[in-house]
């Protein structure tokens, strides 16, 4: 209790610490991971506690964004909604539509639950480009941070602490959640909810229920990317939000409190530091995203506390880093093949071939051209390499754990 | 002379042209323990998801202590006060055991819709865990996670469950059903402790667990109730010999 007591405080002083450490792009990424950590807290409350997969969470998270935009001109940031509270019209839009759609869509489960959430956020997504007075059009909306409480909320500094407010506020809220009577109902609804009927609960209601809490914080995390980027653009509505959620979800780990929030940071920072880097990022989350649920089913951060607790044998440091080693080797060898394949398949490349010949192309600060034998022996040597590391470390893990049996 | 508490009124179902239950009319007194025998088929477990709110019937009337509960729902059942177990073990398997009969006793206190309260705090609910944990024998075993358990120990949880909503009257679905011979004596005596002064009604097909707990029993075959008595009448029956000779021939 007292350790968790010690990270929690570590981490809070640290987030409250870090405008100070940060350059003022990378406090930028900061507040898109606390957006993204909130979004995937909210959907792994439906997602992962209460058991009901989700495939249209963009729809509460755009409806969120669209309402404080709104909101935001309507109030212009003062009055009975100044902008520190401007989320709060995003969790009220979260909650209402959450009741409605919650009430049709948990009144199926698994499959065909997962199919109604889809087909509603798709339904939302297809009409908004029509509805020109609610969400934009093309261009969408937008909207200006207008000074309260003595605040201007015009440095990125302002909007990071705003944001770590409500993210901190929420998330904490839901943990609250977890203790209390509903809390635990939602994971007897996701264990068996045919049980829980025969124990006298409307099962329905407590679906609808769920979702629309869920939903209502998905609709702060929609909020909060609106004020920070003072506009909402019915692209927030896409598959793709969905969709990105549901991944950072499963990659830390949807069953533990943190595992989403902490997977959600982690890739909103992966593809903040990648998409400047490769046009191949969404390729590697991806990959990312396969990899953890081959090997680590239970998600990054769940699979390191079922370490913690001493399941699957003790740990073996010296194997880890090893093992750790291998793998880094091989994706080395992975990205090089990869980035090399999109070099010589690019139309840049086509381009560059009008002028006749193969010629080379840049990766790692070396020239490398498409049919010099060392182009495609070493990233195969090093993935060979890695594997083969952890493949051997593997083997003999096994042999030492046998002979201790 | 006690009282009828559960009463079954010319009951009828049919899953489109196949009648499985027909015209049965059923009285169980209060306090009396119940059982419902019959050959493989025979509709006991229809009986049973009839009366506990799983099917509605096709046609007649099932009245608990009183009032008509036939076609209400599974929760609105289990709130009138019939609760029931299940022929496959039915619990939350990823909770602990505590946290099972938690869940099952919390819908007494009206605790549904809660977002204040801690779990842990809970005085009443938290004392009645323990009380049935003791009951059903698992105190030591509270914080596992229940589908760890071994299978006995899952089938005592969930007669637990079954209890925990302090019901009047109690269906159990084959509680024994795939137990060894020691675990079917303990969970005999398990059930005949848990629902002293209650009401029991209890499908089986080991007779020997019919014959020592039943007070009463009745015969179902194909639907039908052939013959209702004390196990001693129930041996002598010529109906009841044939019924069962019947389908050991067939």
């Amino acid at each position: 209790m007292l350790k968790k007591l010690v990270a929690v405080i570590a981490v809070l002083a640290l987030l409250l610490a870090l405008p100070a450490l940060l350059s003022e792009s990378m406090l930028n990424a900061s507040v898109q991971m606390l957006i993204a950590a909130l979004f995937a807290t909210a959907f792994a409350l439906l997602c992962g506690q209460a058991g009901m997969l989700s495939f249209g969470h963009a729809a509460y998270f755009g409806l969120g964004a669209f309402a404080t935009v709104h909101a935001m001109n309507a109030f212009g940031g003062d009055g009975l909604l100044p902008t520190p509270l401007m989320p709060l019209a995003g969790a009220a839009i979260g909650l209402i539509s959450g009741l409605g759609a919650g009430y049709f869509s948990t009144q199926r489960t698994g499959t065909y639950f997962a199919m109604i959430t889809l087909a509603l956020a798709e339904l939302l997504h297809a009409l908004a480009p029509h509805l020109k007075e609610v969400f934009g059009g093309e261009a969408g909306i937008s909207s200006f941070r207008m000074p309260a409480w003595g605040f201007e909320f015009g440095s990125t500094i302002e909007i990071y602490y705003l944001v770590l407010g409500w993210t901190v506020l929420c998330i904490a809220l839901l943990w609250g959640l977890t203790l209390t009577p509903f809390g635990r109902l939602v994971l007897g609804l996701r264990e068996n909810s045919h049980r829980l009927k025969f124990l006298g609960y409307n099962t329905h209601a407590l679906g609808t229920f769920v979702f629309a809490l869920s939903a209502a914080f998905a609709g702060v995390a929609g909020a909060l990317q609106a004020l920070n980027i003072e506009a909402a653009n019915y692209v927030v509505l896409e598959t793709q939000v969905s969709t990105a959620v549901l991944l950072n979800t499963f990659i830390g780990g949807a069953k533990v409190f943190f595992g989403p929030a902490i997977g959600a940071a982690a890739m909103t920072f992966f593809g903040h530091v990648t998409s400047d880097l490769t046009r191949s990022w969404l390729l590697y989350q991806g990959i990312i995203f396969m990899l953890v649920m081959m090997y680590l089913p239970r998600g990054i951060v769940g699979e390191i506390l079922a370490r913690f607790r001493g399941e699957g044998g003790a740990v073996n440091p010296v194997a880890v880093l090893a093992r750790f080693a291998g793998i880094l080797v091989a994706a080395a060898g992975f990205v090089m093949a990869i980035e090399l394949t999109q070099r010589f398949f690019s139309t840049d490349y086509k381009a560059a071939r009008q002028a006749g010949g193969w010629p080379a192309v840049e990766f790692a600060g070396h020239m490398w051209a498409p049919f010099a034998p060392l182009t495609w022996a070493l990233p195969i040597v090093l993935i060979a390499a890695g594997l083969g590391l952890v493949t051997f470390i593997n083997r003999r893990e096994a042999r030492r754990q046998e002979a201790q049996i | 002379m006690s009282r009828d508490i559960l009463v079954l009124d010319h009951l009828c179902k049919s899953f489109g042209p196949v009648e499985v239950t027909r015209d049965v009319n059923l009285v169980i007194r209060e306090g009396e323990r119940h059982a419902l025998i019959g050959p493989n088929g025979a509709g006991k477990s229809t009986l049973f998801h009839l009366i506990s709110g799983n099917y509605k019937p096709t046609s007649g009337s099932i009245r608990l202590d009183g009032d008509e509960i036939g076609g209400l729902d599974p929760a609105r059942v289990n709130r009138r006060g019939l609760a029931r177990s299940f022929q496959i073990t039915n619990i939350f398997s990823g909770l602990s055991v505590a946290e099972n009969l938690r869940l099952a006793v919390m819908r007494r206190y009206g605790l549904q819709f809660n977002f204040w309260r801690r779990v842990t705090h809970l005085r009443r609910v938290n004392a009645e865990v323990d009380d049935l944990l003791q009951k059903i024998r698992l105190t030591a075993k509270a914080r596992s996670i229940a589908g760890d358990l071994p299978y006995s120990d899952q089938r005592s949880l969930e007669i637990g469950m079954t209890l925990a909503s302090d019901p009047k009257v109690i269906l159990l679905d084959e509680p024994m059903a795939g137990m060894s011979h020691e675990e079917t004596e303990y969970t005999t005596d398990l059930i005949r402790d848990i629902t002293a002064g209650r009401t029991l009604m209890i499908v089986e097909h080991d007779m020997d667990v019919i014959f020592t707990l039943a007070d009463r029993i009745t015969v179902l075959v194909y639907g039908e109730i052939i013959a209702t008595g004390t196990p001693q009448q129930i041996r002598e029956s010529a109906r009841v010999k044939e019924a069962y000779l019947g389908e050991e021939a067939g």
